[in-house]
C-alpha cells in the first residue's frame, strides 16, 4: 500500500486539492442519494395514502432540485477527479521521462525498450484509473456502508450487531484474497511487459525477421508470450473465483440476518418493531452492495499496486553520472583534451588501460585500432557517459567531471557510428542538436558532409521526412545526415567516429577537405588509413592499449599495426603487402 | 507515397462511424458463441433466483411474523439462502466463463494481428513510427477486450431487461407507460447530439496517444543520441506537448461522455416527476387499488430507467473503445504487398542462377529505380554491383529476395523458378542477406548466432562465428556465448554487431548470398581475415556483394556498374579496367586521387 501513500505524495498541492474537493464531493453526493426516498416516503404517506395534494408540487420540486444540485456536484467530482488524475499523471510522465532522459546507458542495458513503454503507457495508465475512479468508488462503497451503518444503529442496535457479525469473517477472507492476488497481478504485469518487448522487437527488427523467413518462428514467440499472458489472466481469475462465492455469500447473508433474524427478534419478543425492520429489509442493500464491491476494489488496488511499483523504479532511478556540486558553467569551451593514465572497466574487462595523450585547441587526433578494441569508449569517457576508474580526463584544464554535464556535451558533437536518425524532416534532423539554424547554415552544413545533393533530389528536400532510424536512407546517405548534424551543432570538439564507412572514398575525401576549413578539434575514429593519415597526432589503440603514436610518416617507419594496415588496404598498389584472395 | 508519418501527425481514418467494425469484431466473438448464450442463461437464471427474495420476504412480514410461525420461519429463511446460493453459483459460472472468453477473444485478435503485421512489406514499416505499431497490439487490444465480451452480454441483458419492463407497464397501465417512455426520445436526442462529438473526441484522444507512444518509443531507443547532442531539454519540452494535448483530448472526450449519465439521471427525475403529478391529478380519488398501480409504476419507471443508464454507459465503451477496434482493422485491413501467389509452390532446393528479364521497378509509381534490367548470373558466381550512391545497388538485391514486387518483368532462379510464384518461406530460407543494418535481438549472443537456423547446435553455432572471426570476442565476454545482449544499450560496437550478424547469415547455409555494405564497420585486418572464412563459405554459392572499397570487391567473379536505371558496365575487374569506363574511373578516383603515398 506504500505505492499509495508515494501516488499520494508525488501529486502536486493543487492536484491534491483537486483529489481531495473530488473525494468530498463523492462521499457528499452519496449521502444525497438518501434525501429523496425520504421525500418520496412523505410524498406516498401525505399526498398518496392521504390524497393531500397540496404539497405534491412542493416535494417534487425538492425532489427535482436535489437530484439536479446532486448530478451537478456528482459531475464536478468528475471534473475534480479527471482534472487530478490527467494533471498527475501529465506531471509524473514528465518526471519519469526526464528521468529516462537523463539515464545511463547501464540502465537502459537493464531495460529493455518494451518494458519501458509498459511503464509509461499502461502502468502510468493505472496510476489515472486509481485516482480517476478507484478513488471515489472505494468513497462511495465506504460512505455509504457507514451511513447506513449509522442509520441501523440509530434503529435497532442489537439487530445491527447481528448483522455486522459476518464482517471480520469477510475482512478476514478479503485480506486473505488481497494477499494471494497480489502476486498473480504482478505476474500477469510482467507477462504484458514481455509481449510488449517481443512486438517492439519484432516491430525494430522487422528486415531480419523477413531476410530469414523467420516470420513463422515470430509467431511462434509471440504465440508463446501472448499466451503467457492469457494464462495470467486466468490465473488472477481462479484466485477471484475462490474469493467471489465467499465475498457474495458473506455479503448477501447480512441481508439475510437483517430479515430472518429481525423476524425472530419479534417473534420472540424483543422491542423491534416491524416498521423498523422494513427500514433494515428497504435499506440492507446498502450494507450490501459496498461489501460486494470491496471484490473488484480490491483487485484493482492490487493492480493498481503492481503497476505503481514499476513506476516508482523508473520514478526513483538515479544516475550515477551527475553534475557534481562544485560544477559551474565555464567559460566558452576552446578544445583543448588532456587524457592522464586513464584505466576504465566494464565489471572486470579492462576497457582502457592506461591511455594518456594531449590534444590541442584545432588539433586534429585520428585513432585507429581493430574492432572492440575500446575506441569508441574512449569518446563516451569524454562526454562523460561513463567515469574513468583511474586517472583523469581535462578538457580546457578542467576535470570533465567538473564540468555541467550538459555544457560539456554540448561542446563534443559527435558523428558516432551507431548513425541514429529520428522520424523528423531532412532539417530538423541536422539542426538536432543547435535548432536556432538557419536554412541556409543548415544547406551549409549539408553541403559540407554531401548531403546536399540527394537531399535536393528528394521529393520535399529539406522537409522529407525519414523514417524512424533513418529507413529510407542508404547506409551512406544517413551517415552523411549524421555527419551534418554533427557538423551543426558547431562544438569546440566535432567526433567522426567511423561515420565515413559507408561512403566511396571519392565523397570521403570531398569532407575531408571540408574538415579541414573547420577550426574546432577533431577526433576521427576509423578504420581506413586514409580517414587518419594527416591527423597531427594518431593513436593505435589495441585491446585497450595504446600501441603506437605518431604522425603517418612516424607511424609507417615503426612498422607496427598502422603500417600493416595500410599495407593491406592498398594492397593491389604495393606489391610489397600481402595478398589475400577470398574470391576464387 | 503518402508522406511518411511521424509523432507529429495524426493518423486521420476516412472510413465513417459504422457498425462494420463491430460487424467484424464479431468473427470473434462468434467463436463463442455457444459460451455467451450460456451466460445469457446463466444471468438470466441469477436474476430470477434473485426475484424470489422479495416473494419470500412478502411471506416473511405477512405470514410468519403475524403467525409467530417459527419453522415456517426457518423453511423461509432456508429458501432465502437456497436463492442467494444459487445465484451466486450461476454468477461464478458466468463470470469463469467469460473470463476465459474475454480473455480468448483478445488472444485471437492479437494473434491475427501480429501475424498479419509478420506478411507486411518494410513499407509499412518504414512509413510510421515503431511506437504507432507497437500501441496497437498491446494497448489497443487490451482495451477492447471488456467491451467484446461482457459489453455485449450486458447489452444483450439490459435490452431483455428493458422489454421486460415494458411488457410489465403495458399491463399495469398503458396510459402511464406513455409517460414512463415519453423520456426516451429526450433521452436519444442527448445522445444523438453528443455521439458524434464524443466519437471524433475518443478518435482524437487515441491519435494523440498514438503520437505521444511514438515519440516515446523512438526517444528510448535513441536516447543516447539525443544524450550526446545534450538535447534532453528539447525532448522533454516536445514531450510535454505531446502529454498535454492526450490530456486535453481526454478531458475533453470525458466530459463530454459524463453527460449521458447526468442527462439519463436527470431526465429519470423528470419523468417521475410528471408520473407522479399525472398520477395524482387524473387519479384523484379513485379508489386504493389504482393509487397501487401508480405506486407500482413509479418502481418500474426506475427499473427502466436503470437499465437505459446502463445501456447508455455501455454504449460510451463502445464508442470509446471503437476508436481503438477501428485501428487495429485498419492495420489488418493494410495490403499485404508481397504475398505468396495462388498455388504457390515449394521452392526446390536450387544451385543458384538468377536471371533477371527485363527487370523494371519503382518504389513509387513514374519514378522508376531501374528500367528494362536483364542479367544472368550463373550459380556460383560472385557478383559485386558497383555504383554511386541512390543508383538502386540495394534495390537490385531487395529485388532477389522479394521484398519489393516488381513492377515489370520476372526474376527467375535456376532458368525456371519465377520468384513471384514459389512461397517467401522457401525462397528466402535459402537466401542469406546480410543487411546494412545488423539488428540485434535481445536474448544471448548464442540466440542471435541460432537465428540463423533455429534447429543449429551450440557447436555448429560456434564454427560459425569462428569462421567469421567473431569467436575471439564473443569468448572474451562474461559469459561467452551466453551474454545477454540487446539492440540498444548493448556493449557490442558497430563491428562487433556485424560480425555476430554474419556468423547467423553463415550459419543458415543458403545457396545465394546476398553481402550489402555488411563489412563497412570492421576494421581492415578483422575483414581480412573475415574474407578469408568467407572464401570457403562462397565456393559453390551465388552471391551478390555491394561495397564501396573497391578493393574488396575486385577479386568478384563479376563486377557490374549500376547506374541510369540499368547494368551500364559488366565483367571482371582486368576487363573493366580495360575498358576504361566509368568503372575505370571509379577505381583510378579511389586508387590515385588520394595522394596515399
Amino acid at each position: 500500500m506504500f505505492q499509495l501513500k508515494w501516488l499520494w505524495r508525488s501529486m502536486e498541492p493543487k492536484y491534491r486539492r483537486l483529489f481531495v474537493t473530488g473525494m468530498v464531493l463523492s462521499a457528499v453526493t452519496c449521502l444525497m442519494l438518501l434525501i429523496n426516498p425520504s421525500l418520496t416516503k412523505e410524498l406516498v404517506d401525505e399526498v398518496i395514502e392521504k390524497g393531500n395534494r397540496e404539497p405534491l408540487l412542493r416535494l417534487l420540486g425538492i425532489m427535482l432540485a436535489v437530484t439536479a444540485v446532486r448530478l451537478t456536484l456528482r459531475y464536478l467530482m468528475v471534473v475534480c477527479l479527471e482534472l487530478a488524475s490527467q494533471d498527475s499523471v501529465c506531471s509524473l510522465r514528465r518526471r519519469l521521462f526526464d528521468v529516462l532522459m537523463y539515464q545511463e546507458i547501464a540502465f537502459f542495458n537493464r531495460n529493455r525498450t518494451g518494458d519501458l513503454m509498459t511503464r509509461m503507457t499502461g502502468d502510468l495508465d493505472w496510476c489515472r484509473h486509481f485516482i480517476a475512479w478507484i478513488s471515489f468508488n472505494t468513497i462511495d462503497a465506504v460512505v455509504t456502508f457507514l451511513s447506513t451503518l449509522i442509520l441501523f444503529f440509530t434503529v435497532d442496535w442489537k439487530l445491527t450487531l447481528t448483522m455486522l457479525a459476518v464482517t471480520p469473517v469477510l475482512l478476514v477472507t478479503t485480506k486473505i484474497h488481497s494477499n494471494k492476488i497480489r502476486p498473480k497481478f504482478g505476474a500477469m504485469r510482467e507477462r504484458l511487459a514481455e509481449m510488449n518487448t517481443a512486438a517492439q522487437e519484432n516491430i525494430a527488427g522487422n528486415r531480419v525477421v523477413r531476410a530469414f523467413a523467420r516470420e513463422e518462428y515470430e509467431k511462434q514467440r509471440f504465440t508463446e508470450k501472448n499466451r503467457a499472458f492469457f494464462d495470467a489472466h486466468l490465473a488472477i481469475n481462479r484466485q477471484w473465483m475462490k474469493f467471489f462465492p465467499w465475498l457474495e455469500g458473506l455479503a448477501n447473508s447480512m441481508s439475510l440476518i437483517a430479515i430472518f433474524a429481525g423476524a425472530l427478534f419479534i417473534i420472540l419478543g424483543s422491542d423491534l418493531t416491524l416498521g423498523s425492520l422494513s427500514i433494515f429489509i428497504n435499506l440492507s442493500w446498502a450494507m450490501v452492495m459496498p461489501m460486494r464491491n470491496i471484490g473488484p476494489l480490491v483487485n484493482d488496488i492490487q493492480r493498481v499496486t503492481a503497476s505503481a511499483s514499476k513506476v516508482m523504479e523508473v520514478y526513483y532511478a538515479r544516475p550515477l553520472i551527475v553534475d557534481r556540486p562544485t560544477a559551474v558553467e565555464r567559460p566558452e569551451p576552446q578544445g583543448k583534451i588532456v587524457f592522464e593514465q586513464v584505466h576504465f572497466s566494464f565489471g572486470h574487462k579492462k576497457v582502457l588501460k592506461d591511455i594518456s595523450f594531449e590534444v590541442l585547441p584545432g588539433q586534429t587526433l585520428a585513432i585507429i585500432g581493430p574492432t572492440g578494441s575500446g575506441k569508441s569508449v574512449l569518446i563516451q569517457l569524454l562526454a562523460r557517459f561513463y567515469d574513468v576508474q583511474s586517472g583523469k580526463i581535462l578538457v580546457d584544464d578542467w576535470d570533465v567531471r567538473d564540468w555541467k554535464l550538459q555544457q560539456l556535451r554540448s561542446a563534443v558533437a559527435p558523428a558516432t557510428q551507431d548513425v541514429f536518425l529520428f522520424s523528423d524532416t531532412v532539417e530538423g534532423n541536422i539542426i538536432f542538436g543547435n535548432e536556432e539554424l538557419t536554412m541556409e547554415q543548415t544547406a551549409k552544413f549539408a553541403h559540407m558532409a554531401a548531403a546536399d545533393e540527394f537531399v535536393d533530389a528528394m521529393p520535399e528536400q529539406y522537409n522529407t521526412i525519414i523514417g524512424e532510424r533513418g529507413v529510407g536512407l542508404s547506409g551512406g546517405q544517413r551517415q552523411r545526415v549524421a555527419l551534418a548534424r554533427a557538423l551543426a551543432m558547431q562544438a569546440a570538439v566535432l567526433v567522426l567516429d567511423d561515420t565515413t564507412s559507408a561512403l566511396d572514398l571519392e565523397t570521403e575525401r570531398y569532407i575531408q577537405e571540408q574538415l579541414r576549413e573547420l577550426t574546432c578539434t577533431k577526433i576521427i575514429i576509423a578504420q581506413r588509413i586514409s580517414s587518419v593519415k594527416d591527423a597531427d597526432l594518431i593513436l593505435v589503440i589495441e585491446d585497450g592499449r595504446i600501441t603506437e603514436r605518431g604522425r603517418h610518416e612516424e607511424l609507417l617507419q615503426s612498422r607496427g599495426y598502422y603500417w600493416e594496415t595500410h599495407c593491406l588496404q592498398n594492397d593491389g598498389v604495393h606489391s610489397e603487402s600481402y595478398q589475400t584472395r577470398w574470391v576464387r | 507515397m503518402a508522406r511518411r508519418n511521424t509523432f507529429e501527425v495524426d493518423e486521420d481514418l476516412e472510413s465513417p462511424f459504422n457498425a462494420r467494425h463491430l460487424k467484424r469484431a464479431m468473427v470473434y466473438i462468434r467463436r463463442h458463441t455457444k459460451k455467451m448464450g450460456l451466460t445469457l442463461l446463466l444471468s438470466a437464471a441469477a436474476s430470477v433466483s434473485g426475484l424470489l427474495g422479495p416473494t419470500l420476504l412478502r411471506w416473511t412480514v405477512e405470514d410468519a411474523i403475524p403467525g409467530e410461525n417459527l419453522p415456517l420461519l426457518a423453511l423461509l429463511a432456508g429458501c432465502y439462502l437456497a436463492a442467494t446460493l444459487l445465484g451466486i453459483l450461476f454468477t461464478s459460472i458466468r463470470a469463469r466463463i467469460m473470463a476465459r472468453v474475454s480473455q480468448q477473444i483478445i488472444f485471437d485478435i492479437r494473434e491475427d494481428l501480429f501475424a498479419h503485421l509478420q506478411r507486411l512489406p518494410f513499407s509499412y514499416y518504414d512509413s510510421r513510427p515503431a511506437g504507432k505499431i507497437l500501441v496497437r497490439i498491446i494497448n489497443y487490444v487490451n482495451s477492447v477486450s471488456d467491451m467484446l465480451s461482457n459489453g455485449i452480454v450486458n447489452l444483450i441483458l439490459e435490452i431483455v431487461n428493458i422489454l421486460f419492463i415494458i411488457g410489465f407497464m403495458l399491463f399495469t397501465s398503458p396510459v402511464l407507460t406513455l409517460f414512463v417512455v415519453g423520456g426516451l426520445p429526450f433521452f436519444v436526442a442527448v445522445v444523438w447530439f453528443i455521439k458524434p462529438r464524443q466519437r471524433k473526441a475518443w478518435q482524437e484522444q487515441s491519435n494523440k496517444a498514438s503520437n505521444m507512444n511514438a515519440f516515446l518509443a523512438e526517444n528510448i531507443d535513441g536516447v543516447r543520441v539525443s544524450q550526446l547532442f545534450a538535447r534532453q531539454q528539447t525532448n522533454i519540452t516536445v514531450m510535454e506537448r505531446l502529454s498535454q494535448a492526450v490530456r486535453r483530448c481526454w478531458l475533453r472526450a470525458v466530459f463530454l461522455a459524463n453527460w449521458v449519465w447526468v442527462s439519463s439521471e436527470l431526465l429519470t427525475q423528470i419523468v417521475l416527476s410528471l408520473l407522479y403529478i399525472a398520477g395524482v391529478y387524473w387519479l384523484s380519488g379513485s379508489s386504493q387499488a389504482e393509487l397501487g398501480v401508480l405506486l407500482a409504476m413509479a418502481l418500474y419507471l426506475k427499473s427502466f430507467w436503470q437499465p437505459i443508464t446502463n445501456l447508455a454507459n455501455i454504449y460510451n465503451g463502445f464508442v470509446n473503445n471503437i476508436a481503438y477496434l477501428e485501428r487495429i482493422f485498419e492495420t489488418m485491413d493494410e495490403p499485404v504487398e508481397v504475398a505468396d501467389c495462388e498455388n504457390a509452390a515449394e521452392l526446390p532446393q536450387i544451385k543458384g542462377g538468377v536471371f533477371f528479364q527485363n527487370v523494371t521497378f519503382a518504389y513509387e509509381p513514374g519514378i522508376n529505380i531501374l528500367e528494362n534490367l536483364n542479367l544472368s548470373v550463373s550459380a556460383g558466381q560472385s557478383v559485386a554491383l558497383v555504383g554511386p550512391t541512390g543508383a538502386g545497388k540495394t534495390t537490385v538485391v531487395n529485388l532477389i529476395s522479394r521484398f519489393y514486387n516488381l513492377t515489370g518483368g520476372a526474376i527467375l532462379l535456376d532458368g525456371g523458378h519465377d520468384i513471384s510464384r514459389v512461397t517467401l518461406r522457401s525462397l528466402r530460407a535459402q537466401m542469406g542477406i546480410m543487411l546494412q543494418d545488423s539488428f540485434i535481438f535481445s536474448g544471448t549472443v548464442m540466440d542471435n548466432i541460432k537465428y540463423g537456423r533455429l534447429d543449429a547446435t551450440d557447436a555448429e553455432a560456434e564454427a560459425a562465428a569462428r569462421a567469421v572471426q567473431a569467436h575471439g570476442f564473443i569468448s572474451e565476454m562474461e559469459k561467452g556465448y551466453f551474454t545477454e545482449v540487446n539492440e540498444r544499450g548493448s556493449r557490442l560496437s558497430q563491428g562487433q554487431r556485424q560480425l555476430v550478424s554474419f556468423a547467423r547469415t553463415l550459419l543458415a547455409d543458403p545457396r545465394i548470398l546476398i553481402l550489402d555494405e555488411a563489412t563497412s564497420s570492421i576494421d581492415t585486418k578483422t575483414e581480412r581475415l573475415l574474407q578469408e572464412g568467407i572464401a570457403a563459405l562462397i565456393a559453390g554459392r551465388t552471391s551478390f556483394i555491394i561495397a564501396h572499397r573497391l578493393s574488396t570487391i575486385k577479386h568478384c567473379d563479376r563486377i557490374l556498374y549500376i547506374g541510369d536505371k540499368q547494368v551500364l558496365e559488366d565483367g571482371s575487374h582486368d576487363q573493366l579496367i580495360a575498358k576504361k569506363g566509368l568503372y575505370y574511373q571509379l577505381y583510378m578516383a579511389q586508387v590515385w586521387g588520394a595522394p596515399v603515398i
